[in-house]
């Protein structure tokens, strides 16, 4: 019998559907379906002058905007061949370690409630708050943020921005340590995660899985630090990883990647140089390509920008990492029980706006 | 194209005559080189972990097999179709986890016949995105499992991301 979870289910976090055949109460196949949220962001781009661009970019995802922006400016300082100076690309790796705890902490709080706990959600959620407040102090807004520019970023650091960094990692690290003892102490929690939706460490290289789904599984690959983007060669952090490959792993990933990229902020802002944080970028991209890579929250971001000489770039290509791994979720979903869907897809932090762009 | 370069002095990244396997990029060369000799041209590198190189389409499925086989490239990041004016590119960026390499193997269609050889079957992470350059861009790959429209309606009658359609 098939069934369709979705395109409006409690499991989905935003619109896609999952069709799954069961026999029983075991999962024989299953299928994903995306494409309900589809915006055509990449044909948008091709009518937009580059600087246009980064709003929308923004909305590629509502949990982590900013690292989609920094991505963009990312690539286009690759075709353009600019330069950022110091203090910018410091205030963006303070930035986009804020926006990934805040990520994880959504996928936690998410997570929690489709695992009947309550109480989680509400106080990941409370604490999301914190690293969202930094993020308007330094940008303005709350959720897309259209701070990064080509070049640097739209303003300098507002002026008690580093005593309120260094405060938010010491709380949030006493938290994460709170958070432990709340989930691998509830019993049900644990059950619900342990040992489900296992995926091995060769399938999931063959599928394309990148992030904290390949890193549970074994994999120590990590872009931030095997292939270093702006300033992360210059900072102490560790990349995680867990050899189980289930649920449990996943979610212990992101917990240390947390404690990680509170290392990674105070260590950013604290070192961060004085000077200009904006060089002015032409207006005209040059003929060629540009690619960039990063680390976003949920896997390998991508994108590759084909300019044409003109004010507006010729072809932007967007790699989704959720897009990639959601293709991989009947190999982590057979074998198990209709109740381990909400486990297993929940543990992947699924994002339609990426997803479908 | 050359922008990469600039820096440097003129001919140092390309040519760099040194003794086989001394850094991955070289090594990588030589052994995609004496695969295919014939089919493989422009190898490049672009910044330090990233090179470039085109394979003639015929070659494309053997070429791929063969990075994932002997050479350890075992993720494919990104399949990216461009249209131009006389040829369309299929773009594949494969990353290799051992040596961290990223290589961009560029593939060319005429604008008549957008075919080219499914990858799939080397990596199965290219299904989907094979998909959605099927959907978006109108390019067929042969021997596709499931080669189905994936972000738009089924019924849906254009490649929107093809220049002549205009939103």
């Amino acid at each position: 019998m098939w069934i369709n979870m979705g395109p409006q289910h409690p499991m989905t976090h935003g619109l896609w559907n999952l069709r799954i055949k069961v026999d029983g109460e075991t999962i024989v196949d299953a299928e994903p379906e995306v494409g309900y949220l589809h915006r055509g962001i990449e044909k948008l781009c091709e009518r937009r002058t580059y600087t246009q661009i980064i709003p929308i970019t923004d909305r590629l995802c509502y949990g982590s905007s900013l690292t989609w922006s920094h991505l963009y400016c990312l690539t286009v300082e690759d075709l353009m061949n600019i330069e950022v100076p110091p203090r910018a690309e410091y205030i963006r790796v303070a930035a986009i370690e804020m926006q990934r705890i805040a990520s994880h902490l959504m996928w936690l709080a998410a997570y929690a409630a489709d695992l009947g706990m309550l109480v989680g959600f509400i106080y990941a959620m409370r604490d999301r708050e914190i690293f969202i407040d930094l993020l308007q102090a330094l940008s303005g807004s709350r959720l897309t943020y259209n701070y990064p520019r080509i070049g640097g970023v739209a303003h300098d650091a507002p002026p008690n921005f580093v005593r309120d960094s260094l405060r938010a990692c010491d709380y949030m690290e006493g938290k994460i340590a709170e958070y432990e003892k709340l989930y691998d102490g509830s019993k049900v929690f644990m059950m619900r995660n342990e040992g489900v939706g296992v995926l091995s460490k060769e399938d999931a290289m063959n599928l394309g899985v990148t992030g904290p789904p390949l890193r549970a599984s074994g994999v120590k690959y990590d872009l931030r630090k095997d292939q270093p983007y702006s300033i992360y060669p210059e900072l102490d952090f560790e990349a995680v990883t867990h050899p189980d490959g289930d649920c449990y792993a996943r979610y212990r990933v992101r917990m240390e990647e947390m404690r990680e990229s509170c290392k990674i902020i105070r260590q950013a802002v604290q070192k961060m140089p004085q000077g200009k944080w904006r060089v002015l970028a032409p207006r005209i991209g040059p003929e060629g390509t540009g690619l960039g890579r990063v680390e976003d929250p949920r896997g390998e971001g991508m994108m590759y920008i084909v300019g044409n000489g003109t004010q507006r770039p010729y072809r932007v290509k967007i790699r989704s990492p959720i897009f990639v791994t959601v293709s991989a979720a009947k190999h982590m979903l057979l074998g198990y029980k209709v109740a381990d869907v909400v486990a297993i897809m929940g543990g992947l932090d699924m994002c339609i706006g990426e997803t479908d762009r | 194209m050359d922008k990469r370069g600039a820096g440097a002095p003129a001919g140092a990244i390309e040519r760099a005559p040194t003794t086989v396997g001394e850094n991955p990029e070289e090594r990588t060369f030589k052994a995609l080189l004496e695969a295919f000799p014939s089919t493989l041209t422009d190898f490049k590198k672009l910044r330090k972990g990233i090179v470039r190189a085109r394979i003639e389409r015929r070659d494309l499925l053997e070429c791929c097999r063969y990075l994932k086989d002997k050479l350890g490239f075992e993720h494919i990041s990104m399949i990216s179709a461009v249209e131009y004016e006389n040829r369309f590119e299929i773009v594949y960026h494969i990353t290799c986890y051992g040596s961290c390499l990223l290589l961009e193997l560029i593939t060319q269609t005429p604008k008549d016949d957008p075919t080219v050889e499914s990858v799939s079957s080397v990596w199965a992470g290219a299904n989907w995105q094979e998909r959605e350059s099927y959907d978006l861009m109108g390019i067929k790959f042969n021997n596709h499992p499931n080669l189905e429209r994936i972000l738009l309606p089924k019924d849906f009658m254009y490649h929107p991301l093809r220049k002549d359609f205009k939103g």
